[in-house]
């Protein structure tokens, strides 16, 4: 038997099936497990649109030794829960790679139903009893999920406790006899994945935590956004149901009310920032969050939170568009409703974290800037990021500044108190309900420095300064990465610029073409309003040519930049409801790098 | 796809099924292929593995170590290439000749326009030894194989029972790579291959000259785990002499695979009884290398004839046959064992390429 | 109303820097047309926030679009004049942030069951604890005189210049079917009892809704017009039990002739007890 060595690890599985077969949580199992193990583990589940019944679901995790930005095209092992599901995924199987599968079905299946007439000749077939054996270790065929993943864990060595942890976890809350009869299923299924014979070549082999059990949490976007919530201590939330935000409000529906918080479900989104903006302006910390659809409903709040000054948070998780779109597929198509979407010039602060530690950190420094800045701040996720799982480390100590409002200096009386004075930086000492003395009504309309509705020429002018002015530091907000290079320093034939979900692949592949000998380097931009526009004008001083892929039609994050910068990019837009592939990107690179030696020959 | 490409239009093309991967079964596969370019081609194995060159698994114990990809007859992209699907861990239970049907373990079936049994042999286990099945190692797949190299220690100590030519070549090796190698037994010692009285002591010698220890007269009373600190196995022979082991492996011949064969209403001795044609007594299906047995009109009995040369050849015709031809095995491997010009044995039944 | 003995200014001045209704009203003078209906409502708040003695630092008015909506600015409280349609959800979210502050909402009929229709049944089933005054010219007055949900059926207006062909509004039993702990109904040109009205309002623990019959003299010179009304409008009954929520309804069904007055009040958990319950729950559990 091969012991866990000292190699390195990449391993990335999918487990295929339907709704009904325990798919999601055999996948959960696995993920959690590996990240208790020490392991890094990047995972994404693919849901069916359909609510119940047979649709497919697809959990994938990558587990690594070394840190990695995204999954890989090729998975390392596929397990068929459900062989009419699986047989489309047998093509994502690498060389070598492991097909795990049923070979007791439980009644006569029609020819070329199995899948074991679909693998390819370079793919490996392990095919399992699992039903059998789950009846006879449990009792039922309800199991078998759980004796794949015991025979998968078997299989590839992985660690046995980890597993046995989070199982009596995960059933903690159940009957003592139903955590037994899972924690058998899974023992009988390891035992037989390690007693056969392997004839993969992929190991498991040493974790990030050397073998011992790790702080390491498995996380998804929405959960690590939760979690930036709570440790920034909000105190209001409304929302209103949408694919792919709502796992946060339910999150919150959980945690808040724990901590004297409240959170609310609204009739709608309009209701939904409508509140959050009331809630903000009677000073709380108060959040929203939808999806596309959901924001473009918001856009006429959003443009009130701008025009009185109103600190909220809105967390927008991008889905395929327009109008409803695909609702369980991911793209990063809303990028142009969030920074451009409001009536009139209605600029705002814009965050696109790229990985889950970074929906954590955006989610909790949204809250800060919103105070700092008195504005709305849109954090922009998509579905890719908002429910693929990374295991992340979060900071011990809590890394978010509690109240960052200008404060209301020396004692006013209700005459001398302006709401909307004018300020070398833009920002107005800031007066709540409750505030002695400082009456004040804020308003949509244009206002004078009192909020009183002027529609003088010069007061329009002077005050729309003063909104996008007051914005101009937030690029040097302190404790959050706003902009950031990877790769080679310097002079490179070829960079990449990107932003959200899609910076994962795009570091892959740079990291890919590096290996290859191409310079290059990649930079993500995660504030995307107002743009950090010295370190990307600095990136394009020293590329050759710089990549912008993204998962939109329009280019709309090109064009962004395009438009900010004034210099030429070469866009790759992929819309088919899935992540960027890395070879797509990697072709790029390497026509690109030709490209630019051509030009340097010259 | 590939496969739903091939029951689209089923109606129209042979569907060729092949049960077996050693190499009737590859060879055919290839042969058919050659012959009908519009056919679909199934290969059907038991094993997880694409055809492997089983001749070849001595070097299993090589100190250089290997992997089963060191074994392949032919690369994966082989078999898209010649677009045949080869479909393994693949158990039939049981052919339905009349209705061209294949029942899989599964719960599959599968159906054929002609079928080739190609499933070859499993090794043979005397009744005298049966008893002692669980304490012999098994030695026939690349997996098999793989577990006994990987539990023999170095210069451990392997003791085979009969000393077939599989045995024999396997001992060659094992002696090359520093491991003690005891034959036991006599009615088996150089099977397939008659060896004449008179001879057989020739050949002893030349083992025992090689390093392989000969106990050709002696025979098991029993077998036992070895005790703690000893070896694994522990041996008592008839004449009450002891030897201890860390593996035993029981070398006496082949025995047909065709449990699924039966109540498939084709004929059947020991092997597939097939006319020298290679075709059984069902008009759809054939049957070649270990598994079947051909009539030969110069003896009048059906026999097997062993060996890769041999094997391919019948993988070879069979599949001719199966494509319109109409041609009879005829030209054998000479099957006696030799002794080169340095002196050692050599036999037909190790030639491979 | 129809006072015909002469007044002087200094008196008038004198009376109302006695009452004290003037440290409610902001420096800025309503932007409203002479006559408008709205000034008695601007009036009655005060004169309510007065008797009830608020305390302004921790009130705030909620309004959306609309000329009744610009009354937040005339008020010397805090304010948020929001967008068309959405007073109730803003109010709402103040209200969960802060379940000290007295909020009041303001808004006109457009605002209300026009733009901001779905927001009214939730502020009312979740009985947030706010207080609702619906100004109600039956016309939409900012934009110059548009058909609303309330003008009646053959009203001429700007853009029904053929008439009005679509069915009015009944608000009152609305807001009594949405679940309104408190249902009243005003006319401006009824000030001292619109006063008692907002006091007794404001006063109620839970979503209180009072409708407030009020001219708009530039736009609407047909239909909703002090004279019409003067003629129209009766107090309820004497008799009318406000805790009889089926009494309320039928006194509701009569539009025609309005009938001013409470309709019905009721005590219910308020939208902040219910939350600070399941904080009490969540607590428990953690
Ligand atoms: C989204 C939006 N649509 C339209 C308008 C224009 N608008 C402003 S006020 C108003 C109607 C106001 O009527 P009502 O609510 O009855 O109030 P009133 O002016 O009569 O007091 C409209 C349509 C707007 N401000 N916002
Ligand atoms: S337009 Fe009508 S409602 Fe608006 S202020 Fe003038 S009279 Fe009042």
């Amino acid at each position: 038997m091969v012991k866990i060595g000292k190699h390195k690890t990449d391993i990335q599985i999918a487990i295929c099936g339907s709704a009904g077969d325990g798919t999601i949580a055999a996948g959960d199992i696995l993920k959690q497990a590996m990240a208790k193990a020490g392991y890094n583990v990047i995972a994404f589940d693919i849901y069916p649109p359909e609510i119940r019944g047979f649709g497919k679901c697809v959990a994938r995790a990558r587990i690594t030794s070394e840190q990695v930005y995204s999954l890989k095209s090729e998975s390392d092992a596929l397990v068929s829960l459900n062989d009419s599901h699986a047989i489309a995924h047998v093509q994502e199987v690498g060389r070598y790679g492991a097909v795990i599968y049923e070979d007791t079905p439980i009644s006569d299946i029609a020819e070329g139903a199995h899948i074991s007439s679909h693998l390819a000749p370079a793919h490996l077939p392990y095919g399992v009893a699992f039903r059998e054996i789950s009846e006879r270790v449990t009792g039922s065929a309800r199991s078998r999920n759980i004796v794949a993943v015991g025979y998968l864990a078997g299989l590839y060595d992985m660690p046995v406790e980890a597993f046995h942890h989070v199982i009596t976890q995960k059933f903690a809350t159940k009957s003592q006899a139903l955590a037994d009869s899972v924690l058998d299923g899974f023992n009988a299924g390891y035992h037989i994945g390690a007693n056969t014979f392997h004839l993969h070549f992929d190991r498991i082999g040493t974790s990030r935590g050397k073998g011992k059990q790790s702080d390491l949490v498995m996380m998804s976007g929405n959960a690590a956004v939760a979690r930036g919530c709570m440790d920034a201590e909000i105190d209001a939330f409304f929302g209103y149901p949408i694919t792919p935000a709502t796992t946060i409000m339910e999150t919150l529906a959980h945690e808040m009310p724990k901590r004297g918080a409240r959170m609310l479900q609204t009739e709608d989104e309009i209701s939904a920032i409508a509140a959050t903006i009331g809630a903000g302006y009677a000073g709380a910390r108060a959040a929203t969050a939808t999806s596309g659809p959901g924001l473009a409903l918001m856009s006429e709040m959003m443009g009130l939170g701008v025009m009185a000054e109103v600190p909220i948070v809105a967390f927008i998780s991008q889905r395929g568009g327009p109008s409803t779109g695909l609702p369980t597929k991911t793209e990063q198509s809303d990028l142009n409703l969030a920074v451009f979407g409001v009536a009139g010039d209605g600029q705002r602060i814009i965050l696109a974290p790229t990985n889950v530690e970074g929906c954590y950190k955006c989610a909790g420094k949204a809250f800060e800037m919103a105070e700092k800045y008195q504005t709305p701040v849109v954090v922009l996720l998509d579905l890719y990021l908002s429910n693929r799982y990374e295991a992340v480390e979060l900071p011990k100590k809590n890394p978010f500044a509690k109240n960052c409002s200008k404060p209301i200096t020396q004692k006013t009386n209700q005459s001398s108190y302006k709401r909307f004075k004018l300020t070398n930086d833009g920002i107005s000492p800031r007066a709540i309900p409750g505030d002695e003395a400082c009456m004040h009504t804020v308003t949509g309309l244009e206002h004078d420095e009192q909020g009183r509705p002027s529609d003088h020429p010069v007061m329009h002018q002077t005050m729309s300064e003063k909104r996008h002015k007051k914005l101009l530091g937030a690029v040097n907000h302190r404790g959050i990465t706003i902009s950031k290079r990877f790769g080679d320093k310097r002079k490179v034939d070829v960079g990449i610029l990107g932003w959200g979900s899609t910076f994962g692949e795009i570091l892959e592949a740079m990291i890919e073409a590096r290996k290859e000998g191409i310079r290059c380097s990649a930079m993500k931009v995660v504030m995307l309003s107002p743009l950090p526009l010295k370190p990307i004008n600095a990136f394009f001083d020293d590329c050759g040519e710089v990549l912008v892929p993204e998962l939109n039609y329009e280019a709309q994050f090109a064009s962004l930049i395009v438009g900010a910068t004034g210099r030429q990019v070469h866009r790759l837009n992929r819309v088919t409801g899935s992540p960027m592939r890395v070879r797509e990107i990697l072709a790029e690179i390497r026509r690109l790098a030709d490209k630019a030696q051509m030009i340097a020959a010259q | 796809m590939r496969s739903k490409k091939r029951f689209e239009t089923m109606a129209k093309r042979e569907h060729y099924v092949v049960i077996g991967n050693g190499v009737a079964g590859t060879e055919a596969a290839l042969q058919l292929r050659q012959r009908d370019q519009n056919s679909h081609i199934t290969m059907l194995t038991a094993g997880k593995l694409l055809s492997i060159n089983r001749y070849e698994f001595p070097k299993v114990f090589s100190p250089c170590g290997s992997d089963w990809r060191d074994f392949l007859l032919h690369p994966p992209e082989y078999y898209d290439e010649h677009e045949i699907s080869i479909q393994r861990n693949i158990w039939v239970t049981h052919v339905n000749a009349a209705e061209k049907l294949l029942m899989l373990r599964h719960r599959e079936s599968l159906s054929y326009t002609k079928l080739l049994i190609a499933s070859g042999g499993g090794r043979y286990i005397p009744e005298s030894l049966n008893q002692f099945r669980d304490l012999m190692e098994k030695f026939g797949t690349y997996e098999e194989a793989k577990t006994v190299s990987e539990a023999l220690s170095k210069g451990g100590h392997v003791v085979m029972l009969g000393g077939d030519m599989i045995g024999l070549d396997l001992a060659r090796s094992l002696i090359k790579y520093g491991f003690r190698v005891t034959v036991i037994g006599q009615e088996y010692l150089f099977w397939p291959h008659h060896v004449e009285p008179a001879e057989k002591q020739r050949f002893t010698t030349i083992l025992q000259d090689m390093g392989i220890s000969v106990r050709s007269y002696a025979s098991v009373e029993s077998i036992e785990q070895g005790k703690s600190g000893r070896k694994a196995r522990h041996i008592v022979l008839n004449d009450g002499k002891t030897i201890d082991a860390d593996i035993i492996l029981s070398f006496c011949g082949l025995m047909p695979s065709l449990a699924f064969m039966a109540g498939a209403g084709v004929d059947i001795e020991r092997g597939v009884l097939v006319d020298p044609h290679l075709k059984s007594t069902d008009k759809n299906i054939w049957a070649a290398g270990d598994v079947c047995q051909i009539w030969s009109p110069e003896e009048n009995q059906y026999r097997f004839y062993y060996g890769w040369e041999n094997v391919k050849e019948m993988g070879r015709v069979a599949a001719f046959n199966m494509t319109g031809g109409n041609e009879s095995i005829s030209t054998f491997q000479d099957e006696k064992l030799i002794v080169t010009d340095t002196g050692e044995i050599d036999s037909p039944f190790w030639q491979f390429s | 109303m129809n006072v015909r003995e002469p007044l002087y200014l200094e008196d008038k001045l004198e009376e109302i820097e006695r009452s004290g209704k003037l440290s409610y009203r902001s420096q800025k003078l309503p932007t409203w047309c002479p006559g408008c209906g709205y000034f008695s409502i601007e009036e009655g708040v005060s004169k309510a926030m007065t008797r009830l003695a608020l305390d302004q630092t921790n009130t705030v008015c909620v309004s959306g679009i609309g000329c009744a909506s610009r009354f937040p600015f005339f008020m010397n409280t805090y304010g948020f004049h929001s967008l068309h349609g959405r007073a109730l959800p803003v109010a709402t979210g103040i209200k969960v942030a802060n379940d000290d502050l007295t909020v009041i909402v303001v808004g006109g009929d457009g605002d209300a069951f026009a733009i901001g229709g779905a927001h009214i049944p939730h502020a009312a089933r979740r009985n947030v604890d706010i207080t609702y005054i619906l100004f109600d010219n039956g016309i939409y007055g900012l934009t110059k005189g548009q058909t609303s949900p309330t003008s009646i059926v053959g009203f001429k207006t700007t853009t029904t210049p053929y008439c009005n062909i679509d069915q009015p509004l009944n608000p009152l039993m609305m807001l009594l079917s949405y679940g309104a702990s408190w249902v009243a109904q005003a006319y401006a040109g009824e000030p001292h009892h619109l006063t008692r009205m907002i006091e007794a309002a404001i006063a109620h623990r839970g979503f209180s809704y009072l409708h407030v019959l009020s001219p708009c003299v530039t736009f609407d010179k047909t239909s909703n017009t002090y004279q019409n009304l003067n003629m129209k409008v009766r107090p309820l009954p004497d008799d009318h039990d406000a805790s009889d929520f089926s009494a309320a309804m039928t006194e509701a069904q009569n539009n025609a002739r309005p009938q001013i007055g409470v309709y019905f009040t009721s005590q219910r958990p308020t939208l902040g007890d219910g939350l600070n319950d399941v904080a009490k729950r969540a607590a428990t559990i953690a």
